[in-house]
């Protein structure tokens, strides 16, 4: 198992049902700063004339996690299938994962005492197939699945894709698959110059390679 | 499925639980392996249909140990497209909110000071007993002098059998006249329904007005951004914001607000002059369309004539209308619900109707279609005849006022004391008119003259704060709700089961009604006695006792029965017991479902196969039964409707002119008129309102789950003009205009049209029983003047001029 999750972020209408549905199934704390889950937007005009991008977003879950690295406790640490998770008994909220995440995924929940993070809804996909923002999603931006399984729907869709990631330049290896828009006009809107585009091919042989070396640290 | 098993057992074999999933394991089987397990954790599952707004979208609860921890969607309802938007899934809080009206409650200080006390609800009853009686028999036993109003929902119509038929008043309101009447009866008047436009298969689709993005409507929000971009739907934005739905579309366009007419008139004469429109189409379905042509083409609703009203560029104007036809009849002018605008909305309606039409969008899948119903069984209710009720006050005030009246014509004409006869009191269930209706210091007043309130809410709203009486309803989570069916091109019906025992004190709305029938039956029974000379002649040739019951006069009758009991009468005397069962397992039923039913993969379930769905259906028989046809093999029936259709209206053919109506006062066909257009004089804003995707109206506004997502409502004007005002981001401004005044805060952004300002509705509550609530921004209705539209006196909520200033 190596979960992962992709992104058609292009159809997102901004509703932040994921959001909600995020905090009622996780018990998120309250607060504008307690996200597990997020929508990015980035709007302007272009010669006067409005426009908007949005990119909802969540924590990676990066196969080189450096929350995970510089945690001094353990507490941050990779649960089954490479999902990140907090043990909240062991984190001294040294916050040094705070620091160290280059996607701000992490946040201060006041009634753990502790660091508190998306947990790709681990304790619901057995039973449900799938993550609670995927699921309650109107227009279905997310497809959540395993990178090891060649006929998940997950793996299915990034053959048939290209897409790209997030600041993928901290090298983490995120785990955060953005569908790059058929629709050229859009994609040049919504993607920057730098942005490198990968296709299922390309990016293989790259993930395997790291899964096989982080992935003995990964729980059974 | 109410399943209760174990923890344990619940995660051992929880696969076999997932409803999602489609598993064949049956909820016989997994109870029958729990039965010896531990019983503490006690897990369920019931299938319950959200409240959050009026999609009444299905779901599924997830209850712990009778707390409700999750809601999650449940996707073999095809409406909803196996979705939960950020209010469906918030309804919890809508359930455990502290503020929530929990015991009966009678007050004590002035109206709308807020001071209540506790009373047990056989004192709330014989509170209104006591006033009700008074009232009427000061009245004569006219029923009408008590008013009633409902919001929309499934339990809706049993507070109004309670009010019109049993009780026998005249005076009902709903949301129609501030909500979507006019798009109802524009559409219906010309097309023969309202419709559903089938935004799975259209080519081109122009939204004007309409935020699918940010106002969820199911099917339409989830079918449409699924294929905009090149993904097969071009999408034309047309409105004075730059929406949600905006930042979706291939040509966004930018428009005066209350010139939308204008627009369409213009469309309709490219396509005229071009010949671009589906001439076939038009020759066999059209009726007076030679009328209709000359009289675009005569009054010169050229696109450089529109360019001057709306500010849409002629060039646009040209394109989008060669573009739509070239995609047509794969292509909608979408309906769009939301409110009426302005004067001449229903032309405005009528117009975007025909405009589809001449592309040959309706009935055809792609298009407008209308779908196909599924039957239920009816209960009858045995209504008393009042000889001494009177008619509803406000039938004058427009062309063509319904049974939900005028809402803001009504209130008019209570607030200033010109009523025919008193309006002594009032019934709200579930609405928040002192929110809701344009002008609320008006509301206020019509509240004030009255002499018993009656509000039965969930919630201390703005308008329970105006109450005598407050009667706690439990919420939508806490009740069996009548069962409804949804027709269209895949037609279901749906059940909202109750998930746990009603909290507090509260009561559904059925049980209050049978509560306060009781109550009642015999002290006005007596009132009718005395004054009413039919019932006097009728009792000297019948005795009471047989007279009372067969007139109907016992006014408990049709709430002695539960709703679980009347649901499974309706639905049992069409479908039968086996389906029944199902419908209670999974909250959803049309027939075939369990063979149809597919999950494709996580994101995508197959309700009907594409071919088992209902698109054309208007047949060329008049008399036509869709079954046979469908399932007649010899024929097919596509090709029966590609000849000739029958439209649901007068002549059975799309309406050009509506003679009817002429002779009434109304335009016969769409006409642009410069008089009734609001244009905004310099230094003067025009103020629209709207909604967006976390807050339904103003029902929500308390749930602090939304709140999390937006605390307050903000001004929206031009960043250009907020910047010769001095007007800055964050900045508190007041906003007035001829009805009121208002404080909030500015977001001065590119996003809006210059001369028109925009804030959210459904914030700015006053009521300080709502904690969470009370005082954030402000209501649109405290500004919004209270001029109505002439065809069914629906409120202009975008006629209203504003002033603003920093302070």
């Amino acid at each position: 198992m190596n979960y992962a999750m992709a992104l058609d972020y292009q159809n997102c209408i901004n509703c932040k049902a994921c959001e909600v549905a995020c905090k009622e199934e996780n018990g998120v704390q309250l607060g504008a700063d307690k996200q597990r889950i997020w929508i990015g937007v980035v709007e302007g005009t272009i010669f006067g004339k409005p426009f908007a991008n949005l990119y909802p977003s969540q924590c990676n879950h990066c196969i080189d996690a450096p929350c995970v690295n510089v945690c001094p406790t353990n507490a941050s640490h990779f649960a089954e299938g490479g999902i990140v998770k907090v043990y909240a008994e062991k984190c001294i909220l040294c916050k040094g994962c705070m620091e160290a995440c280059p996607y701000d995924a992490r946040f201060v929940d006041d009634t753990m005492v502790a660091v508190d993070k998306c947990t790709f809804c681990d304790h619901r996909i057995g039973e449900m197939g799938t993550t609670a923002c995927q699921a309650t999603c109107p227009t279905k931006v997310r497809t959540f699945g395993d990178l090891d399984d060649e006929n998940s729907d997950l793996v299915k869709l990034l053959k048939t894709k290209r897409f790209f990631f997030q600041k993928e330049a901290s090298g983490t290896l995120p785990k955060l698959f953005y569908i790059l828009p058929d629709d050229l006009a859009y994609a040049k809107q919504s993607v920057s110059a730098n942005t490198i585009i990968h296709t299922w091919e390309d990016i293989k042989p790259v993930y395997d390679a790291a899964r096989s070396r982080r992935s003995k640290e990964w729980k059974r | 499925m109410k399943v209760e098993i174990s923890r344990r057992r619940f995660l051992q074999g929880s696969v076999a639980l997932s409803v999602v999933g489609g598993t064949t394991l049956s909820a016989t089987n997994i109870l029958a392996n729990a039965k010896n397990k531990s019983q503490n954790a006690l897990m369920k599952k019931v299938p319950t249909v959200c409240e959050m707004c009026v999609n009444k979208c299905a779901a599924i609860a997830q209850v712990r140990n009778g707390i409700v921890t999750k809601l999650d969607p449940n996707p073999y309802f095809p409406k909803s497209r196996n979705m939960l938007c950020a209010r469906g899934a918030a309804g919890i809080h809508a359930l455990y909110d502290p503020d929530r009206l929990k015991y009966p409650l009678i007050r004590t200080g002035e109206r709308g000071d807020g001071k209540y006390r506790r009373a047990t609800w056989d004192e709330a009853y014989a509170f209104i007993e006591d006033k009700l009686t008074k009232i009427l028999d000061e009245e004569k036993d006219n029923r009408s002098c008590i008013g009633y109003c409902a919001g929309e929902g499934m339990a809706e119509h049993t507070f109004k059998s309670f009010m019109a038929d049993k009780f026998g008043s005249a005076n009902f309101l709903n949301h129609s006249s501030i909500c979507l009447q006019t798009a109802v009866s524009g559409f219906t008047l010309t097309i023969g329904g309202y419709g559903q436009a089938d935004l799975e298969n259209a080519k081109y689709v122009i939204m004007a007005g309409a935020n699918r993005a940010e106002a969820i409507l199911t099917p339409d929000t989830m079918d449409l951004f699924k294929r905009t971009r090149g993904r097969g739907t071009k999408l034309v934005v047309v409105d004075p914001r730059f929406t949600n739905t905006a930042m979706h579309a291939d040509t966004y366009v930018a428009i005066k607000p209350g010139t939308d007419l204008a627009f369409v008139l213009a469309l309709t004469y490219v396509a005229l002059i071009d010949q671009v429109y589906n001439r076939a189409y038009v020759a066999k379905n059209f009726v007076d369309f030679d009328k209709y042509k000359k009289h675009i083409i005569e009054s010169e609703y050229t696109p450089e004539w529109a360019e001057k009203i709306t500010g849409v560029s002629a060039d646009t104007i040209c394109k989008i209308a060669h573009d739509f036809m070239a995609a047509a009849p794969q292509a909608v002018y979408y309906q769009g619900r939301r409110t009426t605008w302005s004067k001449n909305d229903f032309q405005l309606r009528r117009a975007m109707a025909l405009f589809t039409a001449l592309g040959g969008g309706i009935d055809v899948k792609g298009g407008i279609v209308f779908g196909k119903s599924l039957p239920l069984g009816e209960h009858t209710i045995n209504a008393p005849m009042y000889a001494q009720a009177k008619p509803r006050i406000d039938r004058d005030l427009a062309a063509i006022v319904g049974a939900t009246g005028t809402w803001v014509g009504w209130r008019n004409m209570v607030a200033e004391g010109k009523s025919p006869y008193p309006i002594r009191g009032m019934f709200v269930y579930k609405q928040n008119p002192m929110l809701s209706v344009p002008n609320t210091a008006k509301t206020k007043q019509m509240f004030e003259k009255m002499d018993l309130v009656v509000v039965i809410d969930t919630m201390p709203s703005d308008t329970a704060m105006m109450a005598d009486v407050i009667l706690p309803e439990c919420t939508y989570l806490e009740r069996e709700d009548p069962v409804r069916m949804f027709p269209g091109i895949e037609p279901a019906i749906v059940l909202r089961e109750k998930v746990i025992e009603p909290m507090y004190e509260t009561k559904p709305v059925i049980e209050i009604m049978h509560g306060l029938a009781v109550k009642l039956t015999k002290p006005l029974w007596e009132i009718t006695k005395k004054y009413d000379d039919d019932v006097k002649d009728e009792l000297e040739a019948t005795p009471e006792d047989e007279f009372f019951e067969d007139g109907g006069f016992n006014l408990a009758e049709p709430f002695e029965h539960t709703q679980e009991e009347l649901n499974k009468h309706m639905f049992v005397s069409k479908h039968g017991e086996e389906a029944w069962t199902l419908l209670r397992e999974k909250g959803v039923y049309y027939p075939n479902m369990m063979t149809y039913f597919k999950k494709i993969n996580n994101n995508t379930y197959e309700c009907y196969p594409k071919d088992k769905k209902f698109y054309s259906v208007l047949k060329l028989e008049e008399k036509y039964d869709p079954e046979t046809f469908l399932h007649d093999t010899c024929v097919n029936p596509a090709d029966i409707a590609d000849l000739k259709r029958s439209f649901n209206t007068p002549n059975k053919k799309v309406e050009c002119y509506l003679g009817s109506l002429e002779a009434k006062g109304v335009d016969a066909m769409p006409k642009w008129r410069d008089e009734d257009y609001v244009t905004v004089p310099a230094g003067k804003f025009k103020f629209i309102t709207g909604r967006h995707a976390q807050f339904t109206q103003n029902s929500t506004m308390n749930n602090i789950m939304l709140l999390e997502l937006m605390r307050e409502n903000y001004i929206w004007i031009n960043d250009k003009e907020a910047e010769k005002l001095g007007i800055g981001f964050g900045d508190t401004v007041e906003v007035t205009s001829k009805v009121g005044q208002v404080h909030i805060k500015a977001y001065p952004t590119p996003k809006i049209v210059p001369g028109a300002v925009f804030y959210i509705h459904g914030f700015g509550a006053k009521s300080e029983g709502l904690t969470f609530a009370h005082r954030n921004g402000a209501s649109d209705n405290e500004i919004i003047e209270d001029t109505i539209e002439p065809v069914h006196g629906c409120a202009n909520m975008h006629d209203t001029l504003v002033s603003l200033r920093r302070v």
